[in-house]
């Protein structure tokens, strides 16, 4: 099968970003970034799909892309109302805080020697004043405090 | 079937270059066994950037212009942004750059030939879903960086699954282009179009033209035409999705003042 051009490097780049997200999944513990890394595997499907329905000449793989983008709104609609659901119940982002729904059997995790914060803090841009002082007019003034 | 045959010399610059970047997501990611060190994280990201090179030259060989250079440029970015989602410590500024991913991704399509879902992606992702995620940070985020956004689960383990899906996905799509067993021959269309019968379709309802001026018309006459139910579905599942979260929302927050007031009146 000769493939068209681009349309190997777009499933790499499905490959890649559907890695990436699986990564983020397994290994972050803030549910928000895990929901991010879900999406970021929708975005790798996705892209795998028009790959395909480039390389077919069929509208079937860009027909599902708009579905799944319609499924992951709802999703997200969903899901985040379960986060803050969540966070109200536990005032936590953290997917740890829920370990006790799993199988009695397994060991909790408990976090020890965690890292330091940043000592660093940090440094945020900065305006720097620039022009003259424009005159104040005093009725404006006035009007102001009166609102 | 030897092992030679699956990984040839450019199959071994791919397992290095899917190797360095497990390696460079594991410096970068918190809390791992190195202690998140900056000097760790900067090398980290200059294996990244070594593996980067080495999945673009194992893609295909670089010398081609134009169209070949804007997919190289917007594929990066949405990769290096994608990883840089997950790394960050602080999950306002993961949300940040998966819209730089997105953006991105969006680039990618329209690469691809789908105008309309590269906009889409834009218009529903970044504009709806990502500003949603921001709220809900907003709302809920402690101030400072809370303590599980400094440490990972597993993230040497976690690293390993991705490479060897991302491994196992890369070998796939490299034989891909090798020759098919001749049961899984399936009729591409430049197959059809190259051995003279061109009877399946117009050139201009090719999806994967880029230049069709007509590209939206078709997409929804194919999506109203011969996916009319799935639209039909799709209708419901959004509205049931509303309908959902509204009830979760309300049903959470107070079940007992609507106890009570229900009982008020009387």
């Amino acid at each position: 099968m000769t493939l068209l051009p681009l349309v190997h490097d777009g499933l790499l780049v499905g490959a890649i970003l559907f890695a990436i997200g699986l990564v983020g999944i397994l290994a972050r513990r803030n549910l928000i970034v895990m929901f991010l890394c879900a999406e970021l595997m929708l975005q790798g499907i996705a892209v795998s799909l028009v790959a395909w329905s480039r390389q077919y000449g069929d509208w079937g793989g860009q027909m599902l892309v708009i579905f799944v983008l319609t499924v992951a709104a709802c999703e997200a609609a969903i899901a985040l109302v379960i986060v803050l659901q969540a966070f109200a119940r536990t005032g936590r982002l953290d997917a740890a805080a829920w370990q006790s729904l799993r199988e009695s059997n397994l060991p909790r995790v408990i976090d020890h020697g965690l890292p330091a914060p940043d000592t660093v803090a940090p440094r945020f841009p900065r305006l720097t004043p620039a022009g003259v002082l424009p005159e104040q007019d005093e009725d404006e003034v006035l009007h102001r405090e009166h609102v | 079937m030897s092992l030679a045959a699956a990984f040839p010399p450019p199959g071994l610059l791919l397992a290095g270059a899917v190797a360095a970047a497990a390696a460079s997501l594991w410096l970068m990611l918190p809390g791992n066994a190195l202690g998140g060190d900056r000097r760790v994280r900067w090398i980290g990201a200059a294996l990244g950037i070594a593996a980067l090179a080495g999945l673009a030259l194992s893609g295909r060989r670089l010398g081609g212009l134009g169209e070949e250079g804007v997919f190289l440029v917007v594929s990066g970015v949405a990769v290096v942004s994608a990883a840089a989602t997950i790394v960050s410590r602080s999950p306002v500024y993961a949300a940040i750059w998966f819209a730089l991913a997105l953006a991105g991704v969006a680039g990618v399509l329209l690469v691809l030939g789908a105008q309309f879902l590269g906009v889409a992606t834009i218009v529903v992702y970044a504009g709806a879903i990502l500003v949603m995620f921001l709220f809900v940070l907003m709302l809920a985020q402690p101030a400072g960086l809370a303590p599980y956004d400094r440490v990972s689960n597993e993230p040497l383990l976690s690293t390993l699954a991705g490479a060897v899906l991302l491994g196992l996905l890369t070998v796939s799509i490299g034989r891909l282009s090798g020759e098919p067993p001749a049961c899984c021959q399936v009729p591409s269309r430049t197959a059809a179009v190259a051995g003279g019968t061109t009877d399946a379709a117009p050139a201009a309802a090719d999806p994967g033209d880029p230049f069709a001026t007509d590209h939206v018309a078709r997409l929804g006459a194919e999506l109203f035409g011969r996916h009319l139910l799935a639209v039909e579905a799709a209708g419901v599942l959004l509205l049931v999705a509303l309908v959902g979260s509204i009830a979760m929302v309300s049903r959470g927050a107070s079940v007992e003042d609507a106890s009570a007031d229900g009982r008020a009146p009387a």
